[in-house]
């Protein structure tokens, strides 16, 4: 996974899927649906349903590449916002077969027109793409302790780095994901 | 403030936030962070974006393996049109369509060195546009191209999509937007039997809905002949 999240920007990546490129979607299916499904299983309350949003998703992230601009929202803007279309849809779906049904369906952890409070979710994706466009070093070492949850020791063993230029990296490392970050929601409130 | 500390603790700030560092370092950085304005200001935003990521490991959840390949098996396919689902053809678009036909063969319409192309015509939605389509051989398929001009340009999420279609149906070939001069190129393989279509048109549609054949939008259209 470290490896294929190497190098090319998202907004590359949608245009080569635009040009029928599955490759390019192979790739952004690698960095996204872990947020995708996460998101799905806050907002529909069912990981079966969420399973059906991701689908759902990047058949349309694979369908309307044509129609994305990245001069008027970044790639995870747009993907997040297919996300939560989607998740609506697949709630006014399940809703209107309960009332012909009267099935017992477990309300959502959350609406999808309606954020969570702290606008965790949407924020989440522009973090993801802040993270794809670090540096291949960079990146490495975030991905190892966050969601590898290694220690700066066990990060210096798996790279056969030295302990204090690990821990210089990971600083430099978060220092350039809050630029990024910075950078992603003024393109998102653009 | 000794220059040196200053650096040597400043570079400790990322492991810090993370709570990664051993007590002793620990203690040199807190020690520093009391007298140092600028590392006080840095560990706040490393600390914001620690937690934006923690955040983010928070929703992040793996979906199961075999949904990625249920994704990329599922893909209809632009390179061939074998897959792709029909609709009814545009019998509405018909009555609006403007027919101009420039056929070129050499030995037949995908021989070897064949080509057929169509001029594109525009329909009220687009009156100053128009457009080329080539259709050539191009083992196992076939390979088309198109040039469109004057195009309106689309709004946020909306995009153009070329269909061949014939009685009965149509299939996709591909979408595209246009540049501010209203400009636009597309090639795409197609199936060696896209010549046998009867007609080429291209649609104005909008992201996320679904295309459909009652509600196209057609902006230009035109007219294939084969022999």
């Amino acid at each position: 996974m470290i490896a294929r999240m190497r190098g090319t920007e998202d907004e590359v990546l949608a245009r080569r899927v635009a040009s029928g490129d599955d490759r390019a979607l192979s790739d952004l299916y690698d960095r996204y649906s872990g947020l995708v499904y996460g998101a799905g299983v806050r907002y529909l309350g069912d990981r079966g349903a969420a399973e059906d949003l991701v689908q759902d998703v990047f058949l349309s992230v694979w369908r309307g590449a044509g129609g994305f601009d990245p001069g008027k929202a970044r790639f995870a803007t747009w993907i997040f916002r297919i996300t939560r279309n989607r998740a609506t849809d697949l709630i006014r779906r399940r809703a209107a077969r309960v009332k012909t049904v009267n099935e017992d369906v477990s309300k959502p952890y959350l609406e999808p027109g309606e954020e969570d409070s702290t606008g965790g979710i949407a924020r989440s994706f522009d973090v993801a793409a802040a993270l794809s466009r670090l540096s291949p070093v960079h990146r490495e070492i975030l991905v190892l302790a966050y969601m590898e949850g290694l220690t700066q020791r066990e990060i210096s063993t798996r790279t056969d780095t030295p302990l204090g230029t690990v821990k210089s990296r990971t600083t430099a490392a978060l220092r350039s994901l809050r630029a990024n970050i910075l950078s992603e929601e003024e393109s998102s409130s653009g | 403030m000794d220059e040196r500390e200053h650096m040597m603790a400043r570079d400790l700030l990322g492991p810090y936030v993370l709570g990664a560092l051993d007590p002793e370092e620990e203690l040199v950085v807190e020690d520093h962070l009391q007298r140092c304005a600028a590392c006080r200001t840095e560990e706040r935003e490393l600390r914001q974006a620690h937690e934006h990521l923690s955040e983010l490991m928070g929703v992040r959840e793996t979906p199961p393996p075999e949904i990625k390949g249920s994704v990329m098996s599922g893909l209809p396919r632009r390179r061939t049109l074998r897959e792709m689902r029909r609709a009814p053809i545009f019998a509405a678009a018909a009555a609006l369509i403007t027919l101009s036909l420039v056929v070129i063969f050499s030995s037949g319409l995908l021989g070897r060195d064949a080509m057929a192309s169509a001029t594109l015509e525009s329909t009220p939605l687009a009156p100053e546009a128009g457009g080329e389509l080539r259709v050539r051989a191009d083992d196992p398929n076939a390979r088309a191209t198109l040039e469109v001009w004057n195009m309106p340009n689309c709004k946020k999420d909306e995009y153009y999509e070329l269909w061949f279609g014939e009685e009965g149906g149509r299939v996709s070939a591909g979408t595209f937007k246009v540049d501010e001069r209203g400009r636009g190129t597309l090639q795409m393989s197609v199936p060696e039997e896209a010549g046998n279509y009867g007609q080429v048109g291209i649609t104005l549609e909008e992201f996320p809905e679904e295309p459909r054949m009652d509600s196209a939008k057609p902006v230009l259209t035109g007219e294939l002949e084969g022999s």
